[in-house]
Protein backbone atom coordinates (compact mmCIF):
# COMPACT_ATOMS: atom_id res chain seq x y z
CA UNK A 1 0.00 0.00 0.00
CA UNK A 2 0.76 3.24 -1.05
CA UNK A 3 2.40 5.31 1.88
CA UNK A 4 0.75 8.56 2.36
CA UNK A 5 3.95 10.61 2.37
CA UNK A 6 4.91 10.45 -1.23
CA UNK A 7 8.98 9.61 -1.76
CA UNK A 8 9.92 12.49 -3.46
CA UNK A 9 7.84 16.27 -3.67
CA UNK A 10 9.20 18.27 -6.20
CA UNK A 11 8.86 22.09 -5.79
CA UNK A 12 9.34 24.81 -8.14
CA UNK A 13 12.32 22.77 -9.81
CA UNK A 14 14.15 24.50 -11.80
CA UNK A 15 17.59 23.23 -13.38
CA UNK A 16 19.68 25.32 -16.27
CA UNK A 17 22.92 24.74 -18.73
CA UNK A 18 24.38 27.66 -19.36
CA UNK A 19 21.55 30.05 -18.88
CA UNK A 20 19.00 27.48 -20.89
CA UNK A 21 16.28 26.24 -18.63
CA UNK A 22 16.20 21.91 -19.24
CA UNK A 23 14.25 20.94 -15.73
CA UNK A 24 10.85 23.29 -15.10
CA UNK A 25 8.47 21.61 -12.76
CA UNK A 26 5.98 23.86 -10.94
CA UNK A 27 4.75 20.68 -8.24
CA UNK A 28 4.84 17.03 -8.35
CA UNK A 29 4.63 13.91 -6.46
CA UNK A 30 5.95 10.55 -7.11
CA UNK A 31 4.52 7.94 -4.51
CA UNK A 32 6.57 5.35 -2.65
CA UNK A 33 6.27 1.87 -4.15
CA UNK A 34 5.18 3.18 -7.16
CA UNK A 35 6.18 2.70 -10.64
CA UNK A 36 6.66 6.08 -12.98
CA UNK A 37 7.66 5.94 -16.89
CA UNK A 38 9.00 8.44 -18.39
CA UNK A 39 9.61 9.21 -22.35
CA UNK A 40 10.34 12.19 -24.26
CA UNK A 41 12.36 13.05 -27.09
CA UNK A 42 15.83 13.55 -26.65
CA UNK A 43 16.93 17.20 -25.04
CA UNK A 44 13.87 17.25 -23.02
CA UNK A 45 15.45 17.19 -19.92
CA UNK A 46 14.66 13.10 -18.98
CA UNK A 47 18.53 12.63 -18.14
CA UNK A 48 18.32 15.46 -15.89
CA UNK A 49 15.69 15.39 -14.04
CA UNK A 50 16.82 11.77 -13.21
CA UNK A 51 20.11 12.91 -11.86
CA UNK A 52 18.24 15.53 -9.41
CA UNK A 53 15.92 12.77 -8.62
CA UNK A 54 19.25 11.21 -7.72
CA UNK A 55 20.84 13.93 -6.10
CA UNK A 56 23.64 13.47 -8.28
CA UNK A 57 23.47 17.13 -8.76
CA UNK A 58 21.55 19.96 -7.06
CA UNK A 59 18.88 22.04 -9.10
CA UNK A 60 19.22 25.66 -10.00
CA UNK A 61 16.52 26.43 -7.97
CA UNK A 62 13.52 25.25 -5.90
CA UNK A 63 13.38 21.94 -3.56
CA UNK A 64 13.19 18.34 -3.68
CA UNK A 65 12.24 16.47 -0.97
CA UNK A 66 12.70 12.54 -0.21
CA UNK A 67 10.26 10.91 2.16
CA UNK A 68 8.88 14.59 3.41
CA UNK A 69 12.09 16.54 4.24
CA UNK A 70 14.27 18.91 2.13
CA UNK A 71 17.75 16.78 0.84
CA UNK A 72 20.57 17.91 -0.72
CA UNK A 73 23.40 15.67 -2.88
CA UNK A 74 25.96 14.10 -0.70
CA UNK A 75 23.98 14.21 1.57
CA UNK A 76 24.17 10.64 4.29
CA UNK A 77 20.58 10.38 4.57
CA UNK A 78 19.49 10.06 0.70
CA UNK A 79 22.97 8.50 -0.47
CA UNK A 80 22.09 5.11 1.25
CA UNK A 81 18.35 5.28 -0.40
CA UNK A 82 18.38 6.05 -4.26
CA UNK A 83 20.30 4.84 -6.63
CA UNK A 84 20.22 5.48 -10.67
CA UNK A 85 21.71 3.68 -13.30
CA UNK A 86 22.53 5.34 -16.56
CA UNK A 87 22.12 4.37 -19.86
CA UNK A 88 25.55 3.48 -20.38
CA UNK A 89 26.85 2.11 -16.96
CA UNK A 90 30.17 2.75 -15.65
CA UNK A 91 31.54 -0.31 -14.59
CA UNK A 92 34.74 0.06 -12.16
CA UNK A 93 37.70 -1.44 -13.36
CA UNK A 94 37.58 -4.31 -11.28
CA UNK A 95 35.51 -8.09 -11.41
CA UNK A 96 31.94 -8.70 -11.41
CA UNK A 97 31.69 -9.52 -7.69
CA UNK A 98 33.86 -6.45 -6.86
CA UNK A 99 31.35 -4.53 -9.07
CA UNK A 100 28.51 -5.59 -7.35
CA UNK A 101 29.06 -5.34 -3.71
CA UNK A 102 30.99 -2.15 -3.94
CA UNK A 103 28.11 -0.29 -2.86
CA UNK A 104 27.71 -2.38 0.48
CA UNK A 105 31.68 -2.10 0.90
CA UNK A 106 31.56 1.31 0.86
CA UNK A 107 28.50 1.35 3.14
CA UNK A 108 31.09 -0.83 5.91
CA UNK A 109 28.49 -3.51 5.08
CA UNK A 110 30.41 -6.53 4.57
CA UNK A 111 28.17 -9.66 5.95
CA UNK A 112 27.77 -12.31 3.77
CA UNK A 113 28.44 -10.51 0.80
CA UNK A 114 29.26 -13.60 -1.41
CA UNK A 115 25.85 -15.10 -1.03
CA UNK A 116 24.31 -11.55 -1.25
CA UNK A 117 26.39 -10.61 -4.66
CA UNK A 118 24.84 -14.51 -5.87
CA UNK A 119 21.37 -13.66 -5.15
CA UNK A 120 21.49 -9.97 -6.94
CA UNK A 121 23.42 -11.49 -9.62
CA UNK A 122 20.65 -14.05 -10.44
CA UNK A 123 18.06 -11.75 -9.76
CA UNK A 124 19.23 -10.17 -13.31
CA UNK A 125 19.79 -13.54 -14.76
CA UNK A 126 23.46 -13.97 -14.16
CA UNK A 127 25.30 -17.01 -12.96
CA UNK A 128 27.35 -16.39 -9.74
CA UNK A 129 29.96 -18.99 -10.98
CA UNK A 130 30.07 -18.14 -14.40
CA UNK A 131 30.22 -14.60 -13.75
CA UNK A 132 31.83 -13.33 -10.58
CA UNK A 133 35.30 -13.89 -11.55
CA UNK A 134 35.27 -11.92 -14.77
CA UNK A 135 36.80 -8.89 -15.32
CA UNK A 136 34.63 -5.96 -16.50
CA UNK A 137 36.10 -6.25 -20.12
CA UNK A 138 35.11 -9.50 -20.51
CA UNK A 139 31.38 -8.67 -20.53
CA UNK A 140 28.85 -8.06 -23.30
CA UNK A 141 26.98 -5.03 -23.56
CA UNK A 142 23.49 -6.89 -21.78
CA UNK A 143 25.72 -8.54 -19.25
CA UNK A 144 27.25 -5.28 -18.00
CA UNK A 145 23.92 -3.70 -17.80
CA UNK A 146 22.61 -6.21 -15.54
CA UNK A 147 25.77 -6.30 -13.46
CA UNK A 148 25.06 -2.83 -12.94
CA UNK A 149 21.46 -3.34 -11.98
CA UNK A 150 22.38 -6.12 -9.73
CA UNK A 151 25.09 -3.89 -8.05
CA UNK A 152 22.31 -1.17 -7.35
CA UNK A 153 19.67 -4.28 -6.44
CA UNK A 154 21.81 -5.76 -3.57
CA UNK A 155 21.94 -1.95 -1.86
CA UNK A 156 17.69 -2.54 -1.50
CA UNK A 157 17.58 1.35 -2.58
CA UNK A 158 14.11 2.83 -1.54
CA UNK A 159 14.40 4.70 -4.78
CA UNK A 160 15.91 2.99 -7.91
CA UNK A 161 16.31 5.72 -11.24
CA UNK A 162 16.98 3.82 -14.50
CA UNK A 163 17.85 6.03 -17.56
CA UNK A 164 17.02 3.87 -20.97
CA UNK A 165 17.57 0.24 -18.97
CA UNK A 166 17.11 -1.30 -22.41
CA UNK A 167 18.08 0.90 -25.23
CA UNK A 168 21.01 -1.32 -25.93
CA UNK A 169 20.23 -4.71 -24.69
CA UNK A 170 18.75 -7.80 -26.28
CA UNK A 171 14.90 -8.65 -26.01
CA UNK A 172 16.12 -11.59 -23.13
CA UNK A 173 18.53 -9.01 -21.02
CA UNK A 174 15.13 -6.29 -21.27
CA UNK A 175 13.08 -9.23 -19.99
CA UNK A 176 15.06 -9.53 -17.19
CA UNK A 177 15.67 -5.94 -16.46
CA UNK A 178 12.12 -5.77 -16.22
CA UNK A 179 11.30 -8.92 -14.11
CA UNK A 180 14.38 -7.93 -11.80
CA UNK A 181 12.98 -4.30 -11.10
CA UNK A 182 9.50 -5.68 -10.45
CA UNK A 183 11.11 -7.60 -8.08
CA UNK A 184 12.42 -4.82 -6.46
CA UNK A 185 9.17 -3.12 -5.95
CA UNK A 186 7.15 -6.43 -5.00
CA UNK A 187 10.47 -7.44 -2.49
CA UNK A 188 10.90 -3.83 -0.22
CA UNK A 189 8.41 -1.68 -1.96
CA UNK A 190 11.28 0.26 -4.01
CA UNK A 191 10.32 2.86 -6.19
CA UNK A 192 11.13 2.77 -9.90
CA UNK A 193 11.21 5.71 -11.87
CA UNK A 194 12.01 4.67 -15.18
CA UNK A 195 13.08 6.87 -18.36
CA UNK A 196 13.08 4.65 -21.98
CA UNK A 197 12.16 5.45 -25.58
CA UNK A 198 10.96 1.60 -25.29
CA UNK A 199 7.21 2.57 -25.02
CA UNK A 200 6.05 -0.70 -24.66
CA UNK A 201 8.22 -2.19 -22.35
CA UNK A 202 8.01 1.46 -20.35
CA UNK A 203 3.56 0.51 -20.73
CA UNK A 204 4.41 -3.25 -19.64
CA UNK A 205 5.99 -2.14 -16.65
CA UNK A 206 5.02 1.34 -15.28
CA UNK A 207 2.39 1.94 -12.95
CA UNK A 208 1.91 5.93 -13.96
CA UNK A 209 3.18 7.12 -17.45
CA UNK A 210 4.69 10.73 -18.36
CA UNK A 211 6.46 12.64 -20.83
CA UNK A 212 8.40 14.78 -20.82
CA UNK A 213 8.62 18.07 -23.54
CA UNK A 214 11.56 21.00 -23.01
CA UNK A 215 12.07 19.79 -19.35
CA UNK A 216 7.84 19.94 -17.94
CA UNK A 217 6.27 17.04 -17.43
CA UNK A 218 3.30 15.76 -18.65
CA UNK A 219 0.52 12.46 -18.07
CA UNK A 220 1.14 10.48 -21.27
CA UNK A 221 -2.39 9.23 -21.39
CA UNK A 222 -4.24 12.45 -20.96
CA UNK A 223 -2.69 15.04 -22.20
CA UNK A 224 -1.34 15.06 -26.00
CA UNK A 225 1.64 17.30 -26.17
CA UNK A 226 1.42 18.91 -30.16
CA UNK A 227 5.30 19.46 -29.73
CA UNK A 228 6.83 22.49 -31.25
CA UNK A 229 8.08 24.23 -33.47
CA UNK A 230 5.28 26.54 -33.51
CA UNK A 231 4.48 29.04 -36.44
CA UNK A 232 2.96 32.66 -36.82
CA UNK A 233 0.61 33.00 -39.67
CA UNK A 234 -1.26 36.65 -40.86
CA UNK A 235 -4.61 36.59 -42.00
CA UNK A 236 -5.62 39.86 -42.73
CA UNK A 237 -4.72 42.12 -39.75
CA UNK A 238 -5.03 38.99 -36.96
CA UNK A 239 -1.73 36.74 -35.94
CA UNK A 240 -2.50 32.89 -35.94
CA UNK A 241 -0.74 30.20 -34.02
CA UNK A 242 0.00 27.14 -35.82
CA UNK A 243 1.70 23.71 -35.74
CA UNK A 244 3.16 23.08 -39.36
CA UNK A 245 2.77 19.70 -40.94
CA UNK A 246 3.90 18.16 -43.90
CA UNK A 247 2.52 18.96 -47.51
CA UNK A 248 1.24 22.61 -46.30
CA UNK A 249 -1.13 21.24 -43.40
CA UNK A 250 -0.82 22.82 -40.25
CA UNK A 251 -2.86 22.71 -36.66
CA UNK A 252 -4.83 25.46 -35.94
CA UNK A 253 -4.30 26.72 -31.96
CA UNK A 254 -5.18 29.24 -29.69
CA UNK A 255 -3.39 32.29 -28.82
CA UNK A 256 0.37 31.42 -27.25
CA UNK A 257 -0.42 31.47 -23.26
CA UNK A 258 2.83 28.66 -22.83
CA UNK A 259 5.77 27.11 -23.84
CA UNK A 260 4.02 23.91 -24.87
CA UNK A 261 0.63 23.43 -26.85
CA UNK A 262 -1.17 20.21 -25.17
CA UNK A 263 -4.90 18.93 -26.11
CA UNK A 264 -6.63 16.26 -23.40
CA UNK A 265 -6.91 12.87 -24.93
CA UNK A 266 -10.37 12.94 -24.31
CA UNK A 267 -11.20 16.07 -26.88
CA UNK A 268 -9.76 13.74 -29.55
CA UNK A 269 -11.51 11.91 -32.09
CA UNK A 270 -10.78 9.58 -34.54
CA UNK A 271 -12.32 9.38 -38.12
CA UNK A 272 -12.35 6.97 -40.36
CA UNK A 273 -12.51 9.65 -42.96
CA UNK A 274 -13.27 13.78 -42.77
CA UNK A 275 -16.61 14.12 -41.67
CA UNK A 276 -17.99 17.40 -42.92
CA UNK A 277 -20.74 17.33 -40.00
CA UNK A 278 -17.65 17.68 -37.33
CA UNK A 279 -17.34 21.27 -36.85
CA UNK A 280 -13.14 20.76 -35.43
CA UNK A 281 -11.35 22.80 -36.87
CA UNK A 282 -8.49 20.09 -36.68
CA UNK A 283 -8.42 17.31 -39.13
CA UNK A 284 -5.10 15.54 -39.43
CA UNK A 285 -4.23 12.73 -40.85
CA UNK A 286 -2.30 9.88 -39.14
CA UNK A 287 -1.12 6.09 -39.43
CA UNK A 288 -1.70 3.60 -36.77
CA UNK A 289 1.92 2.54 -35.90
CA UNK A 290 1.07 -0.17 -33.14
CA UNK A 291 -1.68 -1.52 -31.10
CA UNK A 292 -1.54 -3.50 -27.51
CA UNK A 293 -2.96 -4.62 -25.10
CA UNK A 294 -2.70 -2.68 -21.75
CA UNK A 295 -2.62 -5.47 -19.12
CA UNK A 296 -3.19 -3.15 -16.42
CA UNK A 297 -6.71 -1.88 -17.90
CA UNK A 298 -7.54 -4.51 -20.63
CA UNK A 299 -7.56 -1.12 -22.98
CA UNK A 300 -6.02 -0.82 -26.19
CA UNK A 301 -2.54 1.45 -26.53
CA UNK A 302 -3.02 2.97 -29.98
CA UNK A 303 0.24 4.45 -31.61
CA UNK A 304 -0.34 7.08 -34.27
CA UNK A 305 1.88 9.10 -36.41
CA UNK A 306 0.72 11.92 -37.06
CA UNK A 307 3.97 13.02 -39.11
CA UNK A 308 5.37 15.98 -37.43
CA UNK A 309 4.42 14.39 -34.16
CA UNK A 310 3.23 10.86 -32.83
CA UNK A 311 0.70 10.16 -29.83
CA UNK A 312 -0.72 7.32 -28.01
CA UNK A 313 -4.16 7.14 -27.14
CA UNK A 314 -6.00 4.78 -24.59
CA UNK A 315 -9.38 3.29 -26.41
CA UNK A 316 -11.67 0.85 -24.92
CA UNK A 317 -11.55 -2.95 -27.16
CA UNK A 318 -15.49 -1.46 -28.46
CA UNK A 319 -13.84 1.73 -29.70
CA UNK A 320 -11.08 0.47 -31.66
CA UNK A 321 -13.14 -2.51 -33.17
CA UNK A 322 -15.79 0.07 -34.41
CA UNK A 323 -12.97 2.26 -36.27
CA UNK A 324 -11.78 -0.93 -37.50
CA UNK A 325 -8.26 0.23 -36.71
CA UNK A 326 -5.09 -1.32 -37.22
CA UNK A 327 -1.60 -0.96 -37.90
CA UNK A 328 -0.81 0.61 -40.97
CA UNK A 329 -4.60 1.79 -41.53
CA UNK A 330 -4.98 5.64 -41.84
CA UNK A 331 -7.20 7.88 -40.23
CA UNK A 332 -8.02 10.98 -39.08
CA UNK A 333 -7.35 12.93 -35.78
CA UNK A 334 -10.28 15.17 -34.96
CA UNK A 335 -10.07 17.86 -32.39
CA UNK A 336 -11.09 21.56 -32.18
CA UNK A 337 -8.60 24.51 -31.88
CA UNK A 338 -10.28 25.86 -28.64
CA UNK A 339 -9.97 22.58 -26.87
CA UNK A 340 -5.92 23.04 -27.49
CA UNK A 341 -4.44 24.76 -24.36
CA UNK A 342 -0.74 26.26 -23.31
CA UNK A 343 1.01 25.49 -20.19
CA UNK B 1 89.37 9.13 -38.84
CA UNK B 2 87.01 6.96 -41.00
CA UNK B 3 83.56 5.81 -39.92
CA UNK B 4 84.13 2.67 -39.94
CA UNK B 5 86.88 2.88 -37.13
CA UNK B 6 84.98 5.22 -35.10
CA UNK B 7 82.07 2.90 -35.38
CA UNK B 8 84.67 0.08 -34.45
CA UNK B 9 85.56 2.24 -31.78
CA UNK B 10 82.34 2.92 -29.93
CA UNK B 11 81.05 -0.70 -31.00
CA UNK B 12 84.62 -1.62 -28.22
CA UNK B 13 83.53 0.73 -25.72
CA UNK B 14 80.16 -1.01 -25.21
CA UNK B 15 81.20 -4.21 -25.42
CA UNK B 16 84.19 -3.36 -22.93
CA UNK B 17 81.53 -1.58 -20.77
CA UNK B 18 79.04 -4.76 -20.85
CA UNK B 19 81.32 -7.06 -19.71
CA UNK B 20 83.20 -4.56 -17.30
CA UNK B 21 79.14 -3.42 -16.09
CA UNK B 22 78.89 -7.37 -14.73
CA UNK B 23 82.37 -7.75 -13.49
CA UNK B 24 81.44 -4.42 -11.46
CA UNK B 25 78.49 -5.86 -10.30
CA UNK B 26 79.50 -9.91 -9.49
CA UNK B 27 82.98 -9.08 -7.81
CA UNK B 28 80.69 -6.28 -5.07
CA UNK B 29 82.63 -3.74 -6.19
CA UNK B 30 82.14 -1.19 -2.80
CA UNK B 31 82.19 2.13 -5.04
CA UNK B 32 80.02 0.53 -7.88
CA UNK B 33 77.34 -0.86 -5.29
CA UNK B 34 78.17 2.28 -2.96
CA UNK B 35 76.87 4.69 -5.92
CA UNK B 36 73.88 2.09 -6.70
CA UNK B 37 72.94 2.25 -3.02
CA UNK B 38 72.66 6.35 -2.86
CA UNK B 39 70.70 6.70 -6.03
CA UNK B 40 68.54 4.01 -5.03
CA UNK B 41 68.02 5.53 -1.67
CA UNK B 42 68.05 9.29 -2.08
CA UNK B 43 65.51 8.77 -5.66
CA UNK B 44 63.05 6.10 -3.18
CA UNK B 45 62.63 8.60 -0.77
CA UNK B 46 62.09 11.43 -3.24
CA UNK B 47 59.81 9.42 -4.98
CA UNK B 48 57.62 8.39 -1.87
CA UNK B 49 57.48 12.26 -0.62
CA UNK B 50 56.55 13.41 -4.54
CA UNK B 51 53.84 10.87 -4.63
CA UNK B 52 52.38 11.19 -1.20
CA UNK B 53 52.25 14.77 -1.69
CA UNK B 54 52.02 15.24 -5.56
CA UNK B 55 48.65 12.59 -5.80
CA UNK B 56 46.45 14.70 -3.93
CA UNK B 57 47.57 17.67 -5.57
CA UNK B 58 46.97 16.48 -9.00
CA UNK B 59 43.85 14.94 -8.32
CA UNK B 60 42.37 18.41 -6.61
CA UNK B 61 44.13 20.37 -9.65
CA UNK B 62 42.08 17.68 -12.28
CA UNK B 63 38.97 17.05 -10.08
CA UNK B 64 37.71 20.28 -8.97
CA UNK B 65 37.72 23.55 -10.57
CA UNK B 66 38.55 26.98 -8.52
CA UNK B 67 40.07 30.00 -8.95
CA UNK B 68 43.54 30.46 -10.66
CA UNK B 69 43.25 26.69 -11.39
CA UNK B 70 44.82 28.02 -14.86
CA UNK B 71 47.74 29.96 -13.98
CA UNK B 72 48.29 26.76 -11.51
CA UNK B 73 48.28 24.20 -14.27
CA UNK B 74 50.48 26.58 -16.66
CA UNK B 75 53.28 26.83 -14.29
CA UNK B 76 53.12 23.08 -13.34
CA UNK B 77 53.26 22.40 -17.17
CA UNK B 78 56.70 24.65 -17.35
CA UNK B 79 57.76 23.03 -14.41
CA UNK B 80 58.12 19.21 -15.83
CA UNK B 81 60.99 20.87 -18.12
CA UNK B 82 62.77 22.49 -15.08
CA UNK B 83 66.59 21.91 -15.82
CA UNK B 84 68.29 19.49 -12.71
CA UNK B 85 70.90 22.26 -12.32
CA UNK B 86 68.68 25.18 -11.19
CA UNK B 87 66.52 22.47 -8.73
CA UNK B 88 70.57 22.22 -8.12
CA UNK B 89 71.09 25.65 -7.44
CA UNK B 90 68.11 26.59 -5.65
CA UNK B 91 68.57 23.79 -3.00
CA UNK B 92 71.97 24.66 -2.47
CA UNK B 93 71.14 28.61 -1.48
CA UNK B 94 68.57 26.97 1.14
CA UNK B 95 70.79 24.63 2.18
CA UNK B 96 74.21 25.60 2.28
CA UNK B 97 75.75 27.30 5.49
CA UNK B 98 74.20 30.66 4.35
CA UNK B 99 71.24 29.74 3.59
CA UNK B 100 68.32 30.45 5.42
CA UNK B 101 68.28 26.09 6.60
CA UNK B 102 71.89 26.19 6.75
CA UNK B 103 71.54 24.94 10.14
CA UNK B 104 69.71 21.73 9.10
CA UNK B 105 73.09 20.02 7.83
CA UNK B 106 72.05 18.90 4.59
CA UNK B 107 74.32 19.86 2.14
CA UNK B 108 76.64 16.88 0.77
CA UNK B 109 73.88 14.67 2.69
CA UNK B 110 71.76 12.09 0.59
CA UNK B 111 68.51 14.10 1.83
CA UNK B 112 69.81 17.30 0.39
CA UNK B 113 70.08 14.94 -3.07
CA UNK B 114 65.80 14.24 -1.74
CA UNK B 115 64.87 17.34 -1.57
CA UNK B 116 66.06 18.29 -4.60
CA UNK B 117 65.16 15.18 -6.37
CA UNK B 118 61.64 15.60 -4.95
CA UNK B 119 60.80 19.48 -6.12
CA UNK B 120 61.98 17.67 -9.57
CA UNK B 121 59.74 14.89 -9.40
CA UNK B 122 56.43 16.51 -8.06
CA UNK B 123 55.75 18.94 -10.77
CA UNK B 124 55.32 15.72 -13.05
CA UNK B 125 53.08 13.49 -10.65
CA UNK B 126 51.07 16.48 -10.22
CA UNK B 127 50.84 17.35 -13.52
CA UNK B 128 49.95 13.90 -14.86
CA UNK B 129 47.49 12.96 -12.35
CA UNK B 130 46.05 16.14 -12.99
CA UNK B 131 45.58 15.64 -16.73
CA UNK B 132 44.81 11.92 -16.24
CA UNK B 133 41.52 13.01 -13.43
CA UNK B 134 40.44 15.60 -16.13
CA UNK B 135 39.97 12.87 -18.50
CA UNK B 136 38.12 11.04 -16.20
CA UNK B 137 35.24 9.33 -18.01
CA UNK B 138 32.35 11.43 -16.11
CA UNK B 139 29.67 8.75 -15.78
CA UNK B 140 32.78 7.34 -12.90
CA UNK B 141 31.64 9.96 -10.55
CA UNK B 142 28.21 9.76 -11.00
CA UNK B 143 28.29 5.99 -11.06
CA UNK B 144 30.07 6.12 -7.54
CA UNK B 145 27.75 9.03 -6.09
CA UNK B 146 24.62 6.71 -7.42
CA UNK B 147 26.24 3.66 -5.28
CA UNK B 148 26.29 5.99 -2.59
CA UNK B 149 29.78 6.77 -2.35
CA UNK B 150 30.76 9.89 -0.21
CA UNK B 151 33.93 12.36 -0.74
CA UNK B 152 36.58 10.36 0.58
CA UNK B 153 35.37 6.95 -1.05
CA UNK B 154 34.95 8.88 -4.51
CA UNK B 155 38.69 10.13 -4.32
CA UNK B 156 40.17 6.67 -3.20
CA UNK B 157 38.15 4.94 -5.79
CA UNK B 158 38.55 7.74 -8.93
CA UNK B 159 42.47 6.95 -7.80
CA UNK B 160 41.97 3.71 -8.46
CA UNK B 161 40.27 3.49 -11.34
CA UNK B 162 43.15 5.32 -13.06
CA UNK B 163 46.01 3.30 -11.15
CA UNK B 164 47.51 2.75 -14.79
CA UNK B 165 47.34 6.41 -15.63
CA UNK B 166 49.05 6.80 -12.29
CA UNK B 167 51.95 3.81 -12.24
CA UNK B 168 53.42 5.69 -15.72
CA UNK B 169 53.35 9.45 -13.75
CA UNK B 170 55.54 7.14 -11.07
CA UNK B 171 57.24 5.82 -14.02
CA UNK B 172 57.81 9.08 -15.49
CA UNK B 173 58.90 10.62 -12.45
CA UNK B 174 61.16 8.06 -11.10
CA UNK B 175 62.73 8.38 -14.79
CA UNK B 176 63.55 11.87 -14.52
CA UNK B 177 65.24 11.28 -10.69
CA UNK B 178 66.78 8.23 -11.70
CA UNK B 179 69.09 10.05 -14.49
CA UNK B 180 69.73 13.66 -13.18
CA UNK B 181 73.07 14.54 -12.75
CA UNK B 182 72.50 18.39 -11.81
CA UNK B 183 71.35 18.16 -8.27
CA UNK B 184 73.22 15.13 -7.19
CA UNK B 185 76.46 16.95 -8.60
CA UNK B 186 75.19 20.50 -6.98
CA UNK B 187 74.20 19.09 -3.63
CA UNK B 188 75.28 16.08 -2.66
CA UNK B 189 78.88 17.09 -4.32
CA UNK B 190 79.83 13.63 -5.76
CA UNK B 191 81.80 12.36 -2.20
CA UNK B 192 82.52 8.64 -3.04
CA UNK B 193 80.87 6.25 -0.80
CA UNK B 194 78.66 8.78 0.64
CA UNK B 195 76.83 10.89 -1.86
CA UNK B 196 78.54 9.48 -5.53
CA UNK B 197 75.75 8.55 -7.00
CA UNK B 198 75.29 6.65 -10.49
CA UNK B 199 75.37 9.57 -12.61
CA UNK B 200 77.53 11.43 -11.02
CA UNK B 201 80.02 8.49 -11.09
CA UNK B 202 79.65 8.34 -14.28
CA UNK B 203 80.35 11.97 -15.26
CA UNK B 204 83.43 11.48 -12.74
CA UNK B 205 84.81 8.23 -14.92
CA UNK B 206 84.28 9.84 -18.30
CA UNK B 207 86.26 13.25 -17.06
CA UNK B 208 88.81 11.15 -16.27
CA UNK B 209 88.98 8.87 -19.30
CA UNK B 210 87.19 6.06 -18.21
CA UNK B 211 84.80 5.67 -20.41
CA UNK B 212 84.36 1.56 -20.22
CA UNK B 213 83.75 2.31 -16.67
CA UNK B 214 81.52 5.15 -17.30
CA UNK B 215 79.52 2.82 -19.95
CA UNK B 216 79.51 0.23 -17.24
CA UNK B 217 78.11 2.15 -14.52
CA UNK B 218 75.67 3.19 -17.55
CA UNK B 219 74.51 -0.26 -18.42
CA UNK B 220 73.99 -0.74 -14.16
CA UNK B 221 71.88 2.26 -14.11
CA UNK B 222 69.91 1.09 -17.28
CA UNK B 223 69.43 -2.42 -15.80
CA UNK B 224 68.17 -1.05 -12.18
CA UNK B 225 65.44 1.26 -14.29
CA UNK B 226 64.44 -1.50 -16.24
CA UNK B 227 63.93 -4.07 -13.17
CA UNK B 228 61.80 -1.45 -12.07
CA UNK B 229 59.61 -1.07 -15.05
CA UNK B 230 59.29 -4.47 -14.76
CA UNK B 231 58.51 -4.84 -11.59
CA UNK B 232 55.45 -1.98 -12.25
CA UNK B 233 54.92 -3.95 -15.75
CA UNK B 234 54.53 -6.67 -13.11
CA UNK B 235 51.85 -5.06 -10.85
CA UNK B 236 50.17 -3.35 -13.64
CA UNK B 237 49.01 -7.51 -14.76
CA UNK B 238 48.41 -8.05 -11.55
Amino acid sequence: MASPVPLYTLCRLCHYYGGKKVVDIDEFNIPSGSITGLSGPNGSGKTTFLKLLAFAIAPSQGEIRFNGRREYPMSARVRSRVTLMTQAPYLLKRSVLENVVYGLKIRKDTKKLKQRAERALAAVGLDFDGFHNRAWHQLSGGEAQRVALAARLILEPQALLLDEPVASVDAESARLILKASLAARDKWGCTLIIVSHDLAWLNACSDTRLSMEKGRIFSTHEEIILPPPYQTVQTGSTVNWILPLSNGRQVCLPDKTGETALIPADKINIAREVETQFNGKNRIPVLVTRMALEPKTGRIEVDLNADAFGLTLLLSKEQAGALNLQPGKKRILVFRTRDVFWR
Amino acid sequence: MPITSVAETVLTFLVEGFFKAIELLISGDISTWSAVSATLNASTGSMLVSLLTGLPCGFVLGYFDFRFKRPIRTILDTLLALPTVCVGLIVYAFISSKGPLGDMGLLFTLTGIAIGQTILAFPVVTAITAAIIENIDPALKLTLVSLGAGKKDIILTCLWEVRFGILAAAVTAYGRVLTEVGISMIVGGNIKYHTRTMTTAIALETNKGLFADGIALGIVLMAIAFTVNLSLSFLRKK
